[in-house]
């Protein structure tokens, strides 16, 4: 027994060495990033040997980027085409899955398996494609058209994970909503949508990375440098021939902090609502 | 009586009809924006088009000569590889910290929330963040290592075709691991704990309660996961990428990039798409093969 428990206090001590560990692994690139960005372009080139800290650090590089470069149109950009394709698609989703979990139709099956499905085709595949569509309807190089190729992206793995929450609701609330003459979108909209929030905040906070995040089709489809994304932007910005390294970081640090914000503030509902739902079949 | 009969079989259609109301949104945009994209692209695959006014039939010449193509086949072993390091890499991290962080520890919130921290940051963001880090001129890695004496010169940690690959990998599952992990520990956090307990009084030892309950537990839950990132992984474009761009040489030409480079640095589309297609019957088969593996031992 007292072996047992000796055995029980090294494995918790070792869970804690780990756990250290690997926040280590996770926290010191992102706080070379930070340090990075409040060092002086002399900092960087002139610099002997190891110089870990600014000489003089300085928030001077965040200030002179929004004059440099259009960051406020970049992220203008980015937020209209990512908020808008994240809410349309969301809704299309939770459309969709709670069809799924609530009745029995010809084609479910094979929608389910279709799904997952389009998580296998190559994104490299339909840029050719959606680029042509683009180009034909006058969309490319618009807000609009970005956002409505991104719903599409978002749309099959929020579907599933959307119905993966409705199916952990009982559906004793569906029958009773029935027997008291609601519709069926009502039903949906007022009674089992708010009760499935946790599920959608979850969902919503994957489809928003998701898209915040995505750069090949930006960079084909928003060629304009009025229309680019921030994510696409950064790119451009470090192509130049000479990389302004401090600059760079700058940037970056600057276009996460719109997911660094939706992830503090949705947390605790990010969590809860994985667990409630899962992504189970 | 019969006017009854018919309004009752018009409300009974109408029921029926109301799931196609609610999955109508959703189907018609992957429609148009999926499944139009895909036979588009499986249609120029068949042609030598520069996809304005040269549209020549060329049937399954550019399939026949895929398979022959040296640096094809090579991008598909180096994707093969990479998906196995990184999607292993992601399970192993994921199923370690997760069972670490379902247990009883102090500061939980804390951890996770700096263990989910890459998962947060773009593609982008990190792709210029590890080549700022590798860089061979004034990257930390290098001065650190040398501050050591590891090394006495700098070494190019990505224009190295032994170092790039490796590195390449590494930042993959640096990114990648956090999604995992939450999946897994949402996945933990739902087992019931009186399986657990009802294991204790049987006298299970900590490995026998992971191997016959929390395994057969997590299985459906992690045949989705892995397949759904292994697929991810196999199409990982950004950050190697950005990072990269395939070099040096071909160290680090997986398909994906193989397939771009094809289609817009050389503007071979219908060769491009054939090679695409082929990637959707590979990433469809590992589908078909993890359910058929994971399905009912």
């Amino acid at each position: 027994m007292n072996n047992k428990k000796h055995n029980q206090r090294i494995i918790s001590g070792l869970s804690y060495v780990v756990l250290v560990l690997c926040c280590l692994i996770v926290l010191l690139p992102l706080s070379w990033m930070v340090i990075t960005s409040l060092k002086s372009m002399q900092d960087i080139t002139l610099s002997k040997g190891l110089d870990l800290f600014p000489s003089g650090p300085s928030i001077a590089n965040f200030i002179n980027i929004w004059k440099d470069y259009p960051i406020a149109t970049y992220f203008k950009n980015s937020i209209l085409s990512v908020g808008g394709s994240t809410i349309i698609g969301v809704f299309c989703a939770s459309l969709c899955g709670y069809a799924l979990s609530r009745y029995t139709f010809k084609g479910k099956e094979f929608l389910l398996k279709f799904l997952l499905v389009t998580q296998m085709f190559p994104a490299v595949m339909k840029i050719i494609p959606y680029y042509k569509i683009l180009v034909t309807v006058h969309l490319n190089n618009t807000i609009t058209g970005l956002m409505i190729v991104y719903a599409s992206f978002t749309i099959p793995f929020c579907t599933w994970m959307m119905y993966g929450y409705f199916k952990s609701i009982s559906t004793v609330l569906d029958e009773a909503a029935r027997v008291d003459g609601c519709s069926a979108f009502y039903t949906f909209w007022k009674i089992i949508l708010p009760l499935a929030l946790p599920g959608l905040v979850a969902t919503t906070i994957y489809a928003f990375l998701q898209n915040w995040n995505e750069y090949m089709f930006a960079s084909v489809l928003m060629s304009a440098d009025a229309k680019k994304t921030i994510t696409y932007a950064i790119s451009t910005m470090a192509d130049a021939y000479k990389i302004q390294w401090n600059y760079l970081m700058c940037i970056a640090i600057v276009s996460s902090i719109p997911t660094l914000i939706v992830f503090i503030v949705l947390q605790k509902h990010l969590i809860a609502g994985m667990t409630a739902g899962a992504v189970k079949e | 009586m019969n006017n009854s009969k018919t309004r009752l079989s018009a409300r009974q259609i109408r029921t029926k009809m109301t799931p196609y109301w609610f999955i109508a949104p959703a189907t018609i945009t992957i429609l148009c924006l999926v499944v139009y994209p895909i036979l588009y692209g499986i249609y120029i695959s068949f042609f030598d088009t520069n996809l304005v006014n040269k549209w020549k039939f060329v049937g399954l010449k550019y399939y026949l000569q895929s398979m022959t193509d040296a640096s094809f086949l090579h991008s598909l072993g180096k994707t093969m590889i990479f998906t196995v390091c990184v999607v292993g890499g992601h399970f192993i991290i994921g199923f370690i910290l997760a069972s670490i962080l379902n247990g009883k520890i102090k500061f939980r919130t804390i951890f996770r929330g700096i263990l989910i921290l890459p998962w947060l940051f773009p593609d982008v963001v990190i792709a210029y963040l590890y080549k700022w880090i590798l860089n061979t001129q004034g990257g930390i890695l290098n001065q650190l290592l040398m501050e050591m004496h590891i090394i006495s010169e700098p070494v190019g940690w990505l224009s190295t075709s032994a170092t790039a690959f490796p590195c390449v990998i590494m930042v993959s599952i640096w990114k990648g691991f956090p999604l995992v992990l939450v999946q897994i520990l949402a996945g933990m956090q739902t087992i019931s704990a009186d399986l657990y307990e009802a294991a204790d009084i049987d006298g299970a030892t900590r490995m026998q309660k992971f191997r016959y309950v929390t395994l057969p537990s997590l299985k459906p839950i992690l045949t989705t996961i892995l397949i759904l990132d292994t697929v991810w992984v196999f199409k990982q474009f950004t950050l190697i990428w950005l990072m990269t761009s395939g070099g040096p040489g071909s160290a680090t030409m997986v398909s994906a990039i193989e397939i771009y480079k094809n289609a817009f640095s050389y503007f071979k589309y219908g060769y491009a798409s054939a090679q695409s297609v082929y990637i959707l019957l590979i990433c469809y088969l590992i589908g078909v093969v993890f359910r058929r593996l994971l399905r009912d031992e």
